[in-house]
């Protein structure tokens, strides 16, 4: 490692470091300086690391209510995981799945009409006053309908998800079809591909760098739409957690949620560009003469 | 009359083709009444400075772009505008090899679009690379490559499927003085081989003696047949030698005046 990345990394231990500890420590101050400490640094509102952390135990069954060590033999953890329905293994991987529904069936049925709408002249002109009147609408406002109508199960959380993605894809992927260079088009026809063949020789590839520019924001929007969704009407799920922890005035119960929220977004969106980067690799190389 | 396809019928045939374009509502003539013939096996040149409709007729003929009136044949079968016609290879001025693939899986395209199975593929492509000198390029992306090569690869994209009417504008216009006459070494080497009908737009005088049979000078624009010279060098060319004969430097002279005028004509609108 080179000097340059490892004083960025004390950096970035540092900042941690003084960051977790005025939230831990900071509120102590408030009485003797009020001037410095903020009233928003008050545990009630937004805990304390060692608080999360002792909640996190708690809701993810690895301590009972008490503090003690559940033991893994002894099946209290088993009973835990049993009795507590809304866990954060279970609230974890219910958001989980159903971001991942919605984020598959969005990109898919985006990507589908963006590529049909964006290839047709005749079905863009028919569908764009529609398409710029719904897409005013800011999505997250139709939750609440989603919900009422599809139940508070997993349905109106993938629905939720499904709608702000859906939107995002289909104007990436219709741009894209725009732009196709007609060259490459013409190329293939005097090739004598057959119009099937151009579009997917040609209009699809060519529109995927589009498409794969807006996975990273999807992925993120897709999990958005599932939390709103929980918010309005939920079992289970992380959504449903903050919630919980809310009525009971728990806010170290709503930052172990958030924390694991924060985490899952980092894996997925590191995942999509991973992806982005394999499916992309023909635009990395380049050449100087 | 009943069509013509015996061995002697000329391959392309041109006859009375106009095109005027619609731009920003005013009418562009680019081409007036262009006519000629090119004989099976022939390599002509359309020689002329730019706007002289040199490509509008060849991309006519290709099938890119709608005449407005007049006829083509080819084979003594009139082609069908948007519809492309077989065993006809088109080359772009600028290379349009697709960034997504290969350079071995862009040469390779035509016989994946034919439905050609996957060894005699591999083993055409391999022998197109080996020919166009990029071995070792093959596996890589068009991005990799310098602007000579990728115009190798682009030609060996049409070439590959042997078509035995090869359409080409200014394929070489953007490549270095050097590297173009490279080209023009392999262009020779496969059109003796092949003896394809070849139809070459180009403004570069040079370029049209060393490869052509046959050069036909357009006009500026509306874009005319002024003249048609008969380059009578003899086979097989050397790309560089034949440039240093005392019957180059007489040809070039004569034709050079002719397309000076034109390019003059065209620079003054």
């Amino acid at each position: 490692m080179s000097r340059r990345s490892l004083s960025t990394l004390a950096w970035q231990a540092l900042i941690c470091i003084v960051v977790l500890s005025v939230w831990q420590w900071g509120y102590q101050f408030h009485a003797r300086l009020p001037w410095l400490v903020p009233d928003l640094l008050d545990p009630y509102f937004i805990s304390r690391p060692s608080e999360i952390f002792e909640q996190f135990l708690k809701l993810s069954c690895l301590t009972s209510k008490l503090g003690a060590f559940n033991g893994w033999s002894n099946g209290e953890f088993a009973k835990c995981m049993a009795r507590t329905e809304n866990n954060l293994w279970v609230a974890t991987g219910v958001t989980l799945q159903n971001t991942f529904f919605g984020f598959i069936t969005g990109v898919t049925s985006g990507f589908a009409a963006g590529l049909i709408l964006g290839r047709s002249d005749r079905l863009s002109a028919i569908f764009q006053p529609f398409i710029t009147a719904v897409n005013s609408i800011p999505r997250i406002a139709l939750a609440p309908i989603i919900v009422l109508a599809f139940g508070i199960g997993d349905t109106s959380k993938v629905v939720t998800s499904w709608i702000v993605v859906v939107f995002l894809v289909f104007f990436n992927t219709f741009e894209g079809a725009r732009s196709i260079d007609e060259g490459f088009v013409n190329a293939a026809r005097l090739l004598g591909a057959s119009e099937w063949q151009i579009t997917r020789t040609v209009v699809i590839p060519s529109t995927m760098a589009w498409v794969f520019a807006s996975l990273s924001p999807a992925i993120s929007f897709a999990l958005i739409g599932v939390i709103v969704g929980e918010f309005i009407g939920a079992e289970k799920g992380i959504g449903r957690l903050i919630i919980e922890s809310e009525a009971r005035g728990e806010a170290s119960g709503m930052m172990v949620a958030v924390t694991v929220l924060m985490l899952v977004g980092v894996v997925l969106s590191s995942g999509i560009r991973r992806l982005q980067a394999y499916l992309l690799r023909w635009r990395q190389q380049s050449r100087s003469e | 009359m009943p069509l013509d396809r015996s061995q002697d019928a000329d391959r392309i045939d041109v006859r009375g083709l106009n095109k005027t374009f619609q731009l920003a509502g005013t009418a562009i003539e680019a081409v007036r009444g262009v006519s000629f013939n090119v004989r099976r096996g022939e390599f002509v040149a359309l020689l002329g400075p730019s706007g002289s409709g040199k490509s509008t007729v060849l991309n006519m003929i290709a099938t890119l772009i709608r005449p407005t009136s007049g006829q083509i044949l080819i084979d003594g079968t009139p082609i069908v505008p948007g519809k492309a016609t077989p065993d006809v290879g088109y080359v772009f001025q600028r290379d349009t090899l697709f960034p997504w693939r290969t350079v071995a899986d862009n040469i390779g395209y035509g016989l994946q679009l034919a439905g050609v199975g996957d060894a005699e593929r591999k083993e055409r492509v391999a022998a197109c690379v080996t020919q166009a000198g990029l071995k070792g390029f093959e596996d890589g992306y068009p991005s990799a490559l310098s602007g000579g090569m990728r115009q190798r690869a682009a030609l060996m994209r049409t070439l590959v499927v042997e078509p035995k009417l090869l359409l080409m504008d200014e394929p070489f216009g953007a490549l270095d003085t050097h590297t173009k006459i490279d080209m023009h070494e392999v262009l020779l080497r496969i059109w003796e081989r092949e003896q394809q009908t070849v139809l070459f737009v180009t403004h570069d005088l040079g370029e049209a003696l060393t490869l052509a049979d046959r050069i036909i000078l357009f006009s500026a624009r509306p874009g005319q047949i002024k003249d048609m010279y008969e380059v009578d060098f003899p086979r097989p060319r050397d790309a560089v030698k034949v440039r240093e004969t005392p019957r180059y430097a007489e040809l070039f002279q004569h034709i050079w005046h002719s397309l000076g005028e034109e390019f003059v004509k065209g620079r003054e609108r």
